[in-house]
């Protein structure tokens, strides 16, 4: 198959979505209302990454903005900076897709830790820049951490199940233009 | 690869002067949310009361499922619990039949006294349907919201101990930080020895004691109610038994059941009257009235 439809990558942006809302439903269960002393990884986090830097034409970014607003404001967090941070970082590494297409999981797996690390750091900066209350640091770190632990596991999940891996050099959508 | 240039030479400038404006959007709200946040929290809680509960016809039965799998776990030790049960349960007939004699005690001194208690509260029941969702906020969302006559600040128990306060109404829903939140605080007394002190919440499960005045006199066991300071909470609601942690700081074992927040009372807490009369006793602008004169002709 040498040539992606535009109908193909409407269905990768809606199974992206669809994907987001399920992890979005998943954390709002009220399963369990003790605080829990370890944080699970940042899954919405670790997929939109790994499709933006696998397949970014199923991740627009106002899609991602509108998604990641959206859990700023159902998850109690300050409205707008996650949000603005996460655009920055997606954008980032949106614009070396085409020269990071070759490179080893390895350095992938690199570049987007370096990311995940910035945008903890910055966001925890801001919110002590602007005196709001700080969440725990321990917390933050775990999350951060299994976030970028499990990141390969998700590339992994997002390659096979999802067929969400690099477009092969030359491959073009349904309008000739190269993706 | 010419073509592909060209395409991009103007799309790039567009694409990003969009995404520009995007972030700094994004950032704009932050900032207004930090200068002016009531304006955009009520603007988030539209947000919650017009998503959430279109997630419920979900919610119910993924719920359901996760309740029954760890009630099927509990069944293992159900023989061990039935023996244990049994026990107490004699244990606590004794001490109901003393808490009845003493109640009818206590009734009946209230009554020769002629003290007057506060009126009972009222309250309205609700369920949880969503908690905070990330594991730095402690939160629930219940289902009663600005049309039951919900009001901010009103304090919410399990039927047991104090679970927290509304924070944050909706039309359909409302939001209570748990007591374990971060930015959770509550004036308490401890009893028997009646310090007052202010229970913060850190994210643990066990809130420490802040701004305690004497330690010396608060054992281990002690039990914690409210204590209404501030009139913000009515007083004497029961938040839990003090307990020393691990880091030698006393922390509150609440006795409200945070393993499974299900049915909150949502309290009908009136506002405290504040008596701003200085009185008229040292400085009187007028004659005392005859009335009064006459309706205590013996003192």
């Amino acid at each position: 198959m040498n040539e992606t439809p535009t109908t193909q990558i409407w269905v990768g942006r809606m199974v992206f979505i669809g994907l987001a809302m399920i992890i979005i439903f998943g954390q709002l269960l009220p399963l369990d209302t003790r605080p829990s002393v370890w944080a699970p990884p940042n899954w919405l986090l670790a997929i939109t990454l790994t499709w933006v830097v696998r397949r970014p034409d199923y991740a627009p970014v106002f899609v991602v903005a509108g998604i990641f607003l959206l859990t700023d404001l159902l998850f109690q967090r300050p409205p707008g900076l996650w949000t603005a941070l996460v655009v920055i970082l997606t954008e980032i590494l949106r614009a070396r897709t085409a020269s990071m297409r070759d490179l080893p999981l390895l350095l992938e797996w690199g570049t987007v830790a370096m990311g995940i690390v910035a945008i903890t750091l910055t966001y925890r900066a801001v919110v002590m820049v602007v005196m709001l209350p700080q969440q725990p640091f321990a917390l933050t770190l775990i999350e951060m951490v299994m976030t970028i632990v499990f990141f390969p596991v998700v590339v992994l999940i997002a390659q096979f199940v999802f067929g969400v891996g690099r477009p092969a050099l030359g491959q073009t959508d349904s309008r000739g233009h190269r993706l | 690869m010419a073509n592909d240039r060209n395409t991009e030479d103007y799309l790039g400038p567009i694409r990003r002067l969009l995404v520009g404006l995007l972030v700094l959007s994004l950032l704009g709200i932050f900032l207004v949310w930090r200068i002016d946040s009531p304006r955009v929290e009520r603007f988030r809680l539209a947000v919650i009361d017009r998503v959430v509960p279109s997630f419920d016809w979900a919610m119910a039965p993924v719920t359901g499922i996760a309740n029954l799998v760890s009630d099927f776990q509990s069944y293992q030790q159900l023989a061990a619990q039935n023996g244990d049960l049994r026990r107490e349960l004699q244990q606590m007939k004794a001490w109901k039949e003393a808490a009845l004699q003493l109640e009818q005690e206590n009734a009946k001194l209230l009554g020769l006294n002629k003290v007057r208690l506060d009126p009972q509260l009222t309250y309205v029941t609700g369920v949880v349907m969503t908690d905070s969702g990330s594991p730095f906020r402690q939160s629930v969302l219940l289902n009663v919201g600005a049309r039951d006559g919900i009001i901010d600040g009103w304090p919410t128990i399990d039927g047991i101990g104090l679970v927290g306060r509304i924070s944050g109404v909706g039309n359909k829903t409302s939001r209570v930080i748990l007591l374990t939140d971060t930015s959770s605080r509550i004036p308490i007394t401890i009893q028997p020895s009646g310090q007052r002190a202010v229970l913060g919440g850190d994210n643990t499960l066990n809130p420490p004691v802040e701004f305690l005045e004497n330690a010396d006199l608060v054992r281990p066991g002690d039990r914690v109610v409210t204590s209404g300071d501030g009139g913000v909470f009515p007083a004497d609601l029961l938040v839990g038994q003090v307990a020393l942690g691990n880091d030698r700081r006393l922390r509150v074992r609440l006795s409200a059941d945070y393993e499974r927040l299900e049915f909150l009372r949502v309290l009908r807490s009136r506002a405290h009257e504040n008596i701003l009369d200085p009185g008229s006793l040292l400085a009187p602008d007028s004659l005392p009235q005859p009335e009064i004169a006459e309706a205590s002709p013996d003192e």
